[in-house]
C-alpha cells in the first residue's frame, strides 16, 4: 500500500505538479554530464532532471518519451558517502555508495537504488565485465516491474574513477521502449569520457 | 489544444476494440471532501459504453467490448498497462503545462508492434479507450462557493472530464486522442447527457 | 498495525483532523452483517468501490506471492478468526518487508510476508489477523469517514488540495483517491484498541494461546526500540499523522489484563510455524534488509535464532546486515556471522563470496582465498564468477 501510493505519488505528482519546472533540449552531440566528465548523444534527449522528484544534484536525467517510458541516469561522479536516488526521510535510508566496494556491491548499489526508485522485483542478470569512463567496469542487465505490474528492463553501466562512481542506467518498459533505445543508450554508455 | 490526429479514416469494416470505460465519479460535499459515488460511476460507465457503441454502430463499425482488469495476464495484459503509461505520458506532455523538447510539434506515441499481438487475438484493427474522472459539487458546496465568493475566496466546485485514446492495433500508434470537459448539458450520470459528451469527446475521431 | 503509507498533503489533513476528534463511545460493538454488500449509492458503497479499485492494483503487482501452500496456510488461519466473514474475504500474500496486514472494507486483505517474518507462531499470525478482521467487521473505515467529514475545516483544506492536484488531469484525482481510503485506514486509538480486544476475544475463541497478542506486540514494541534512527527509537510516543497509533506498552498491558499474560512461546508451536515459513526465509530477510534499518533486522534475525534452526541463513543475513551497515565495527562482526554461516549445512552460497570478501577486508589472505575457490567450486554457473576470479587473484598474489 505505501509503496504503490509512493509510486503513485512519484508518477503523478512529478509530472503533474512539477509545473514550474522545465525540461530542457539535450541535443545530439556532446552531453557534459558535470565538469570533466561527457557523453556523446546520437540523437536529441529531453533533460528531465528538473522535474524528477528524489534526485541529487549530481545525477542527471535524461528521456524521449517522458519518464514512464524511458530513463537514462547519468551520474557525474558519486563521492563515497554521495546517492543515485535522493532519500526521501532520513528513518527511509536510500543506498549509499562507500568505499572500497567489491564489485557485487557496486552492482547490488545500483539495483538496491532502483528498487528505491519504487520498482518491484529488481534483478540483476548476464554481469560481465566493461570498459566505462576509461575504468574498469561492470555491466549487467535489469528486470523489474512497476507497481501497476509493468515489465520494465534495464541496463547498467558502472565504474569507479578517481575515488568517484560513475553510474549509466538506463530503464524502459519490456514491450517496445527498452529495445527501441537500446542501440542509441549502448552509444551513449560506450562515448563516456572523463578529463 | 486539438485533437491531435494521426491518420485519415481507417478501411471501412475495420473493427474497434472498445475497452470498458473507467469512469470514476465522487461527490464533492460542503466540506469539501470527495466521496466516492459508487453509483454514479457505474451509471455513468455504462451510459459512456452504450453511447460510444450507438456511434459506432450508427457509422457501421463493428466493435467488441473487452473489460481490461479480465486481460490483465500475458502480453494482451502488458500491452493494456503500458497504454496507461502511454496515456499518463500524453496527458502530462500533449495537455498538462510541461513541454517535451523530443516530442515538441508532434503527436508521435506509440506502444510499438506488439500491438499484433491484440489485433490477432481479437480480430480487430483498433483499441479504443476511454477513462472520465471529476466530482459533482453538493447543494451544500455550491452553497459555500458563493458564501466564500463574497469573501472573495475562490473554492474548487467540482468538474468532469473524460479522455479517448485510440490505437493502431497494426503500428501500435497511437493515432487519435482527445479530451474533453463535460458542461451543465452533458451530465454522463444520464444517458442523454451521456450522449452529448461522447459527441463532444468524439468530435474529430477518424471513426 | 500500522499502516504506514505516504499519504498526500490532502489526505493528510483530512487524518490530522480526524485524529483531532473523540471516538463515538462504543457500550456494545455492533458488527457488520456478513455476506451484505452495501447499496451502490451508499456512502458504504463508494467506500467498497474505492476499495475495489484498490484491490484491483494490488493483483497486479508484481509482489504477490503466489506460493500455493503459503497462501493456503494463511487463508486457513484467517478464516478460523474470521469465521462468519471467511466467505467475503480474499486473501493476498505480498512480499513486502513492512509490518502490516490490513482488512478493506470490501474484504479483501493482504497480508505482508513482513509480517509473516515476525510471527513467532501461527497464534501470532491469528492474533493480528483477528485484529484486522475486527477492524472490517466493525466497518472502522465508514466510522473514520464520518468522523472525517465532521470536521468541516480539514475538509475545506482537502478541497482547495484537489482543486490544485486535478487541474494536471486524471491520473492526479486517482491519487487523491487511493490517498483517501488509504487515509481512512489508518484507524485512531480507540479503534485500535477495540480491535485489539475483540480480535483477542476471536483469536482466543479459536483455539489460539491467550498470550500471542502481547508477545506479538511486545517484539514490535522491542524492535522499535532497536532501530538505527533516534526518532523511529523514539517513536512510540510521538503521534504521527503517517501511520496508525503505534502499539504502546498500554496495548500489551491491556491484552495481559484480559488474561493474554502468559507470553512463553511454545517451542513446538514456533518449529510448527517455522517449517511454514522456511521456503520463504532467505528472500524475506533479503527484502527487510532493503528497508536499511539494520538494527530492527538485527533484531529480527536475532529473535529468529533463539531457535536454533536455519543458521545457516540466519547467520548469512546477519553478515549482510553489518556488511550494508558498516558502522565500527561492523565489518568484523559480518566476517564472525559469515564464518558461522558457513559453519551450517542450510548455508546459502553467496555466503562463501562474502567471506572471502570480509576476510580479504580483515586481511586474512588465507581465509579468503579458501572462502573464493570454495564458492566457485560450488558455484560453477554464477553469472559473477568472473568477478571472484579476479578477486581470488588479488588474494593469491605474494
Amino acid at each position: 500500500m505505501k509503496a504503490m501510493l509512493r509510486s503513485v505519488v512519484i508518477g503523478a505528482l512529478a509530472l503533474a505538479l512539477a509545473a514550474c519546472a522545465t525540461v530542457t533540449s539535450a541535443p545530439q552531440g556532446t552531453f557534459a554530464v558535470g565538469q570533466g566528465y561527457q557523453v556523446n548523444l546520437g540523437r536529441e534527449w529531453s533533460d528531465i532532471s528538473n522535474i524528477m522528484t528524489g534526485r541529487p544534484k549530481n545525477v542527471r536525467l535524461l528521456s524521449i518519451d517522458g519518464p514512464l517510458l524511458n530513463r537514462l541516469y547519468l551520474t557525474d561522479g558519486l563521492a563515497p558517502g554521495q546517492f543515485l536516488v535522493k532519500p526521501a526521510k532520513r528513518e527511509r535510508p536510500t543506498p549509499t555508495y562507500r568505499a572500497n566496494m567489491a564489485a557485487t556491491e557496486l552492482v547490488e548499489f545500483v539495483a538496491d537504488s532502483v528498487a528505491a526508485l519504487d520498482y518491484q522485483r529488481v534483478e540483476t542478470s548476464n554481469l560481465r565485465p566493461t570498459k566505462f569512463v576509461g575504468a574498469d567496469g561492470v555491466r549487467f542487465d535489469i528486470s523489474a516491474q512497476t507497481a501497476e505490474g509493468l515489465d520494465m528492463a534495464g541496463t547498467a553501466s558502472v565504474a569507479e574513477a578517481g575515488g568517484k562512481l560513475y553510474v549509466i542506467l538506463y530503464l524502459a518498459p519490456k514491450e517496445h521502449y527498452f529495445a527501441a533505445t537500446l542501440p542509441e543508450v549502448e552509444q551513449v554508455m560506450a562515448s563516456a569520457r572523463r578529463g | 489544444m486539438a485533437a491531435p490526429t494521426a491518420i485519415s479514416a481507417p478501411a471501412p469494416n475495420s473493427k474497434v476494440l472498445l475497452m470498458q470505460p473507467d469512469v470514476q465519479l465522487s461527490l464533492l460535499t460542503a466540506a469539501g471532501l470527495q466521496e466516492a459515488r459508487a453509483d454514479w460511476s457505474q451509471q455513468a460507465r455504462t451510459n459512456i459504453t452504450q453511447a460510444i457503441e450507438s456511434e459506432l454502430r450508427a457509422k457501421s463499425r463493428p466493435s467488441e467490448l473487452l473489460d481490461p482488469t479480465q486481460a490483465m495476464a500475458g502480453r494482451e495484459g502488458q500491452l493494456i498497462r503500458l497504454h496507461e503509461a502511454v496515456g499518463q505520458s500524453i496527458m502530462a506532455f500533449n495537455y498538462g503545462v510541461i513541454n517535451l523538447p523530443t516530442k515538441k510539434g508532434t503527436f508521435d506515441w506509440t506502444l510499438g508492434e506488439g500491438t499484433n499481438v491484440v489485433r490477432e487475438a481479437r480480430g480487430a484493427d483498433y483499441a479504443l479507450f476511454v477513462n472520465g474522472r471529476g466530482s459533482y459539487s453538493s447543494g451544500g458546496r455550491k452553497a459555500m462557493f458563493i458564501g466564500m465568493a463574497a469573501l472573495g475566496v475562490g473554492i474548487p466546485l467540482g468538474g468532469q472530464t473524460v479522455f479517448a485514446s485510440l490505437v493502431d492495433l497494426r503500428s501500435g500508434r497511437v493515432v487519435w486522442f482527445n479530451m474533453a470537459t463535460a458542461g451543465a448539458s452533458d451530465d454522463m450520470r444520464t444517458p442523454e447527457g451521456a450522449r452529448a459528451l461522447v459527441g463532444k469527446l468524439m468530435t474529430g475521431a477518424p471513426l | 498495525m500500522t499502516l504506514r503509507r505516504i499519504l498526500t498533503a490532502a489526505a493528510a489533513a483530512a487524518l490530522l483532523a480526524s485524529t483531532a476528534q473523540p471516538a463515538l463511545a462504543q457500550a456494545q460493538p455492533k458488527l457488520r452483517e456478513a455476506q451484505i454488500r452495501p447499496a451502490v449509492s451508499s456512502v458504504e458503497g463508494g467506500l467498497w468501490d474505492m476499495s475495489d479499485q484498490m484491490e484491483n492494483h494490488v493483483k497486479a503487482s508484481a509482489e504477490v506471492n503466489k506460493d500455493p501452500q503459503l497462501n493456503a496456510f494463511v487463508k486457513t488461519v484467517l478464516c478460523k478468526v474470521a469465521t462468519e466473514y471467511c466467505g467475503e474475504m480474499r486473501l493476498y500474500v505480498l512480499d513486502r518487508p513492512e509490518l502490516n496486514a490490513s482488512a478493506a472494507p470490501n474484504g479483501y486483505v493482504d497480508v505482508n510476508s513482513g509480517l509473516l517474518l515476525r510471527a513467532a507462531t501461527e497464534d501470532e499470525l491469528a492474533f493480528v489477523l483477528a485484529h484486522e478482521v475486527t477492524h472490517f467487521a466493525r466497518s472502522h473505515t465508514l466510522e473514520r469517514y464520518r468522523q472525517t467529514k465532521q470536521t468541516a475545516t480539514a475538509g475545506m483544506i482537502l478541497g482547495m488540495g484537489l482543486g490544485i492536484a486535478t487541474g494536471g488531469g486524471s491520473l492526479v484525482s486517482d491519487l487523491v483517491y487511493l490517498g483517501a481510503i488509504a487515509s481512512l485506514m489508518s484507524y485512531n486509538r480507540e479503534q485500535e484498541g477495540e480491535a485489539d480486544t475483540l480480535g483477542y476475544g476471536r483469536a482466543t475463541k479459536a483455539g489460539y494461546a491467550k498470550g500471542a497478542g502481547a508477545a506479538m506486540w511486545s517484539d514490535v514494541i522491542a524492535e522499535t526500540r532497536s532501530s538505527d534512527f533516534p526518532k523511529t527509537r523514539n517513536s512510540e510516543a510521538r503521534a504521527s499523522i503517517f501511520r496508525t497509533h503505534p502499539i504502546t506498552a498500554e496495548r500489551v498491558a491491556a491484552l495481559q489484563a484480559m488474561g493474554g499474560g502468559d507470553t512463553a512461546r511454545d517451542v513446538a508451536a514456533e518449529k510448527k510455524y517455522r517449517a511454514v515459513i522456511r521456503p520463504h526465509l532467505a528472500a524475506w530477510l533479503k527484502d527487510d534488509l532493503r528497508r536499511r534499518d539494520y538494527g530492527q533486522s538485527l533484531y529480527v534475525i536475532d529473535r529468529l535464532s533463539k531457535l536454533g534452526e536455519d543458521m545457516g541463513v540466519l547467520e548469512f543475513y546477519r553478515g549482510e546486515a553489518y556488511r550494508q551497515r558498516r558502522s565500527e565495527g561492523d565489518g568484523a562482526k559480518a566476517l564472525e556471522a559469515y564464518k558461522r554461516a558457513v559453519a551450517s549445512a542450510d548455508v546459502p552460497v553467496a555466503a562463501w563470496r562474502e567471506l572471502g570478501e570480509a576476510a580479504r577486508k580483515a586481511g586474512d589472505k588465507a581465509a579468503a582465498r579458501q572462502a573464493f575457490q570454495t564458492y566457485l567450486d560450488r558455484a560453477p554457473q554464477a553469472q559473477d564468477r568472473w568477478i571472484v576470479e579476479s578477486s581470488l587473484k588479488t588474494v593469491q598474489e605474494s
